[in-house]
C-alpha cells in the first residue's frame, strides 16, 4: 500500500504542470465563454440570423441546430462542451500513452521497477495518479465555468454544472485507458498515441455528422463520442451510458494491467513483444 | 569448473539453474548455471551481447526466462520479486533519470520507492567521496557523474546483495578506484556482490570468482586467481638449431601463436603443461620463457573461440 501511495504521489507530481496547464486553460476558457452569453442574449435576433446562415454540417460539428445556441444549455454545448472531449482528449492520449511506456522507452523503468514496489502497486499507483490528474483538470475547469455563472444569465447552479463535466471526465477516461492499453500492446508509445488520437478524432467527426447519413449512424454507435452526453445531461443524465463507458475504461485498464504484469520490461531501444 | 554443490542452501546468495531466454529466433541465454556464495564478490565477464545484462535482468524479474530457475537470497524472484528487491541494490548498464530533477531529488525518489530505508548521512558521505554536487540538475551532469548517482542509489540502503551491470563504466580512473574501494568495504560489511564487466583489471582486482559468458553460454567458471595464473600460459621457446616442432601443435591445449623461423616459437598452452614439457625433452631447447596471461588475455582466448 505504501509503495502504491508513493508511486501515486510521484505520478501526480510529475503530471502537476500538465494539470496546471490544461486545468487553468480550461478554467480560463470558461471564464471567457460564460459571460458572453449575456451579450449574446441581448443580440438574440441578429445572432439567430447568423446561426441560420451556417450550413447544417458546421452546426452538427458543434452539436447544435439553428435555435439551440440561444438556450443556456445549447450555448454551452456549442461553444464549449462539444469540443472539450477533443481538446482534453489530447491530454488523455499523450498522458495515457506515456504513463508507463515513456519511462520504459527512455530506459528509466528498468531501475524504477528494480526497487521493491512490485509491478501491481506500480501500475495502480501510476494509473490512479493519472486519473487523479484528469479529475483535477476537470475540477479546475468546472471552477472556471462557475465563477462568473451568476452574472451570465445562464442560470445553472454549481451542482448542475458538475454534471456535463462528469460526462466529459468519463469520455476522457475512455481515451486515457485506450491510449494506456495500446501503449502496452503496440511496440511504441508513438504508435499508441497515433492510433488512439486517430480514434479520438474519428469518433468526434463520425458521431457529429452521423445524423446526416444513416450509414454513419451505425458506425457512430460503436464509437465513444456517440455516448457523450455533454449538456444534454443537464436535462437528463443517462446513467447507463455513463456506466457503460466507465465499464469499457475499466476493462481496458484491466487488460493493460494484465499486459504489464506479465510482460518483459523492455530496455530502451528494444522491441520485445514476448510474454510469459 | 568449481563444484559448489556441497554448499548449504542458506549460504548461497545466487542460484541460477539452466535459465534460457530467447528473443524471437535469437537465443540470448542457453541454459546458464551459476552459484554465488553469500559474502562473495563474483565477476561476470563477457563481450557485448553475450547475455550479461539479460542474466541480471532475469534475476530481478524484469524479464522472465523461458526455462530454468533462479533463487536470490533463498527467494524466487518470479514468485516474490519485492522480497528480492528489498534486499538488493541494482545498478543498470545504462543509467537514465528524470533530467529536470536534481541528483538529490532523484536519490530521494529512489529512497521513497524503497520505502525510505537509507540513512541520508550515508548518502551525503557517498556523494562527498565521489565529489558529486547533489544540488545540480541531472541534465547538467556528465555521463560519469550520472553513473555516480547510479552507484550511490545502489549502495545507499546497504543491501545484502548488489547486482551491478558495468559499475565503473564512464568513470575516470580515480573514481573507478573509489567505486572499487566502496565495493570492497560493502563486501567486508557482508554484502554479496555480483557484477558484470568487460574491464579485466577490475575483475582481476575485485572478484574472487569469475564466470565468462559467450553467446549465452557460460564457457568458464572458476577462481579469478586460478584463471589468471594457471589456466593459460604463453611460452616462448628458442631452439639451439632449426628443429621440427610440428608435433607440439597436436598436443591437447597447445596452440602455436607465432613461428618466425625453425628456431623461435611462441605457444599458448591452456591447462596442463606436462605433455608439452615431455615433448620438449626430445627437442634441442636453448631457452624457455613462461608468461602468465592477464585476465584480459585469458578472456580474449575465450572470446575468440
Amino acid at each position: 500500500m505504501n509503495s502504491l501511495w508513493t508511486t501515486f504521489r510521484y505520478t501526480y507530481r510529475h503530471l502537476l504542470w500538465q494539470v496546471i496547464g490544461w486545468g487553468f486553460g480550461l478554467a480560463l476558457y470558461g471564464l471567457m465563454i460564460v459571460p458572453m452569453y449575456k451579450s449574446m442574449s441581448a443580440e438574440a435576433d441578429r445572432f439567430q440570423q447568423l446561426i441560420a446562415s451556417y450550413p447544417p454540417e458546421v452546426l452538427a460539428f458543434f452539436g447544435a441546430d439553428a435555435t439551440s445556441p440561444l438556450t443556456p444549455a445549447g450555448f454551452l454545448g456549442m461553444y464549449a462542451f462539444s469540443m472539450l472531449p477533443i481538446i482534453v482528449g489530447i491530454f488523455a492520449v499523450i498522458a495515457g500513452s506515456g504513463l508507463i511506456v515513456s519511462d520504459e522507452e527512455h530506459g528509466r523503468l528498468d531501475l524504477i521497477i528494480a526497487h521493491p514496489i512490485g509491478r501491481r502497486a506500480f501500475f495502480w499507483g501510476r494509473t490512479l495518479g493519472l486519473i487523479g490528474a484528469t479529475l483535477s483538470i476537470m475540477v479546475l475547469g468546472w471552477l472556471g465555468f462557475n465563477l462568473l455563472m451568476v452574472r451570465s444569465g445562464l442560470g445553472f447552479t454549481w451542482g448542475q454544472m458538475a454534471i456535463p463535466f462528469l460526462t466529459l471526465l468519463v469520455q476522457v477516461l475512455v481515451f486515457t485507458s485506450l491510449a494506456l492499453m495500446l501503449s502496452l500492446l503496440l511496440p511504441s508509445r508513438n504508435l499508441a498515441a497515433m492510433v488512439s488520437g486517430a480514434l479520438l478524432v474519428i469518433s468526434y467527426v463520425v458521431s457529429s455528422i452521423s445524423f446526416m447519413d444513416s450509414r454513419l449512424e451505425m458506425i457512430s454507435k460503436a464509437l465513444p463520442y456517440h455516448y457523450y452526453q455533454s449538456v444534454m445531461s443537464l436535462e437528463q443524465l443517462n446513467p447507463i451510458w455513463i456506466s457503460a463507458l466507465l465499464g469499457i475504461s475499466a476493462a481496458m485498464i484491466m487488460i493493460s494491467f494484465a499486459c504489464f504484469t506479465h510482460r518483459d520490461i523492455r530496455l530502451s531501444g528494444e522491441g520485445s513483444w514476448r510474454r510469459r | 569448473m568449481i563444484n559448489t554443490d556441497h554448499i548449504p542452501q542458506t549460504e548461497i546468495a545466487i542460484q541460477v539453474q539452466g535459465i534460457s531466454k530467447s528473443y524471437g529466433k535469437i537465443k540470448a541465454l542457453k541454459g546458464i548455471d551459476l552459484q554465488v556464495k553469500r559474502g562473495e564478490i563474483f565477476g561476470f565477464l563477457g563481450p557485448n551481447g553475450a547475455g550479461k545484462t539479460t542474466t541480471i535482468r532475469c534475476m530481478l524479474d524484469m524479464i522472465r526466462p523461458d526455462g530454468g530457475k533462479i533463487m536470490l537470497l533463498g527467494v524466487n524472484p518470479q514468485i516474490d520479486p519485492v522480497a528480492v528487491q528489498t534486499k538488493t541494490g541494482y545498478l543498470p548498464g545504462e543509467m537514465q533519470y528524470y533530467d529536470n530533477m536534481t541528483s538529490e531529488a532523484q536519490l530521494h525518489f529512489f529512497n521513497d520507492m524503497r520505502g525510505v530505508r537509507a540513512k541520508w548521512s550515508y548518502v551525503r558521505e557517498l556523494s562527498e567521496r565521489f565529489a558529486l554536487d547533489l544540488h545540480q540538475p541531472i541534465k547538467n551532469l556528465s555521463k560519469g557523474n550520472k553513473q555516480k548517482i547510479g552507484v550511490i542509489q545502489a549502495l545507499m540502503h546497504q543491501p545484502e546483495l548488489l547486482l551491478l551491470d558495468e559499475p565503473t563504466i564512464g568513470l575516470d580512473p580515480l573514481m573507478q578506484q573509489e567505486v572499487m574501494s566502496l565495493l570492497r568495504e560493502a563486501n567486508e560489511a557482508g554484502t554479496t556482490i555480483f557484477f558484470s564487466s568487460h574491464i579485466m583489471s577490475e575483475v582481476e582486482s575485485l572478484a574472487e570468482r569469475v564466470a565468462i559468458i559467450r553467446s549465452g553460454e557460460i564457457v568458464e567458471l572458476t577462481n579469478t586467481e586460478q584463471l589468471t595464473h594457471t589456466t593459460v600460459n604463453r611460452i616462448s621457446i628458442r631452439f639451439k638449431r632449426p628443429s621440427d616442432y610440428s608435433g607440439l601443435a597436436k598436443l591437447p591445449g597447445v596452440e602455436i601463436l607465432s613461428h618466425a623461423d625453425q628456431t623461435n616459437l611462441t605457444l599458448q598452452v591452456t591447462g596442463d603443461m606436462e605433455l608439452l614439457i615431455r615433448s620438449l625433452g626430445n627437442l634441442p631447447v636453448y631457452d624457455l620463457k613462461t608468461e602468465h596471461l592477464s585476465l584480459e588475455e585469458v578472456f580474449l582466448t575465450y572470446y575468440k573461440k
